[in-house]
């Protein structure tokens, strides 16, 4: 294993609050719930369950020092039990990341239902087709308005601004207008040295 | 390509926008030793981008002194050659020659004569870069084939429509690179994010040719600005979450800032109205 500290990117030296602050902001990084559904979900898990393993290696080393981690991944993409053999199916070639497959066996479905759409959005949103994507779950959700899953899937694609930003790169832009920050540009630049 | 992919310089570090600077001298070099005298005409913000991301870990960073092509009397310090220069300087030259096929295309037969020409003095430098990259190439003549049919359709789906484009631009990361599979992702939804935004900047022009657009297929003569801002905010959500999972070492902050701050600012110039002016402006002035 690679050694803890640089796994988390700190001094051996530094003191538990700054470990603590660094597992913090790697653990917000690669959060699954970042990667839900991403095709590269497996690499993030993977990182998450590095950084998991530095700290607790970390803040077992030092004795008395600290809690375990919190976050530790696995078993976020619980899925609502589906009745349909294909269905269940097309649930675990989406996860494998078969989508050929799973486009296909979803194409041979006659009684399209809610599910349907439903599946037929997560297959979308694998690649990447966010526009199809949010069409056929807000069928989904039409079909079937009861549904928690089909909603939560819709509202986590329509919220803007997801997604992990490091520091210094949140919301920084909305502050400034387009002329402004051309005219920074234009200022910076006017110095003829850079 | 478009110049869509740029940093902002307002928040820059020196060190990063020396980095960038040298990057895009390096490759305007690598360009003109590679693809012969004219080729640094078609150098581009976007695949200096390329050039930044594509860049190995271990390959060391070095700059050394070089004379400016564009004005001479200057001396610049550049990026000494590497590989992932070298790849960066042929596929800029190859998207370059097919941008310059379509705008002849487009353009009609007086008005598209200078695209043609200047298509024509480098068809035999995208011919050896072609050989030195068949892989690449084939991906783009089949990418553009299907992307030419799919316009000629009048695809209703943004995202078919989309999806030539992002495949093209995704097998611009080299097969062999060790973090191939992050890059591909990531460029799937440049590639993306670039063709939604083009469409968009062209809506007008689009509509007075009377050619296809894919936006406007989608969401009607007018477009709609809330909902593709949306996709292009899904494409920049994406492309961080696969940004993260990657390795940079020192030009990490420079990507970030191309990827958290360069961009969001260009999609909004493009959906106001803006990016006509914006484009126009060099990211440097007094430089090449």
């Amino acid at each position: 294993m690679r050694d803890p500290y640089s796994v988390l990117g700190v001094d051996p030296q530094a003191s538990d609050e700054q470990i603590k602050k660094a597992y913090r902001e790697l653990a917000r990084k690669y959060h699954p719930d970042n990667y839900q559904n991403n095709p590269l979900a497996d690499l993030a898990e993977e990182k998450m369950k590095e950084i998991n393993e530095a700290y607790e290696s970390i803040t077992k080393q030092r004795a008395g020092g600290g809690r375990g981690p919190q976050n530790a991944p696995g078993g976020y993409q619980q899925r609502a039990a589906s009745q349909n053999p294909t269905y269940i199916r097309v649930r675990e070639l989406l996860n494998a990341g078969d989508l050929g497959t799973a486009e296909r066996l979803l194409n041979e479905v006659q009684q399209r239902d809610g599910e349907w759409y439903f599946l037929k959005g997560g297959l979308a949103y694998r690649l990447g087709w966010m526009d199809e994507a949010m069409q056929n779950l807000a069928v989904a959700v039409q079909m079937d308005p009861q549904n928690l899953e089909y909603r939560q899937a819709l509202a986590s694609l329509q919220q803007r601004g997801g997604g992990y930003r490091p520091y210094g790169y949140v919301n920084t832009v909305d502050g400034l207008d387009c002329c402004t920050s051309l005219l920074c540009l234009n200022c910076l630049c006017g110095g003829g040295h850079c | 390509m478009f110049g869509y992919v740029r940093p902002l310089r307002a928040e820059l570090r020196c060190r990063d926008f020396d980095l960038y600077q040298g990057t895009y001298c390096g490759l305007c070099r690598c360009l003109g030793r590679r693809c012969g005298p004219l080729a640094p005409a078609t150098l581009t913000f976007d695949c200096t981008f390329l050039a930044l991301l594509l860049w190995e870990l271990e390959e060391e960073l070095s700059l050394c002194a070089g004379r400016c092509r564009a004005n001479p009397l200057r001396k610049r310090s550049m990026c000494c050659e590497n590989p992932a220069l070298e790849w960066a300087a042929d596929t800029n030259l190859m998207l370059a020659w097919w941008k310059l096929q379509d705008t002849a295309a487009d353009d009609g037969l007086w008005e598209g004569m200078p695209a043609r020409a200047l298509g024509l003095a480098l068809e035999p430098a995208y011919r050896r870069a072609a050989e030195r990259h068949p892989d690449f190439d084939a991906s783009l003549r089949e990418n553009l084939s299907c992307l030419a049919r799919l316009e000629e359709e009048g695809c209703p789906s943004i995202d078919r429509a989309a999806d030539p484009f992002a495949r093209l631009l995704q097998s611009a990361v080299p097969p062999e690179h060790s973090q191939a599979r992050v890059l591909r992702q990531l460029l799937y939804h440049l590639g993306r994010w670039i063709y939604l935004l083009d469409a968009q900047d062209d809506l007008e022009e689009d509509r007075q040719a009377g050619r296809y657009n894919p936006v406007t297929a989608r969401y009607g003569p007018q477009g709609d600005d809330e909902a593709l801002g949306l996709l292009l905010d899904l494409c920049l959500e994406q492309m961080g979450a696969a940004f993260q999972l990657g390795e940079y070492g020192q030009r990490r902050v420079l990507l970030e800032n191309i990827l958290y701050l360069g961009l969001p600012l260009v999609q909004r110039a493009v959906l106001d109205g803006s990016w006509a002016r914006m484009k126009k402006e060099k990211i440097w002035r007094n430089s090449p």
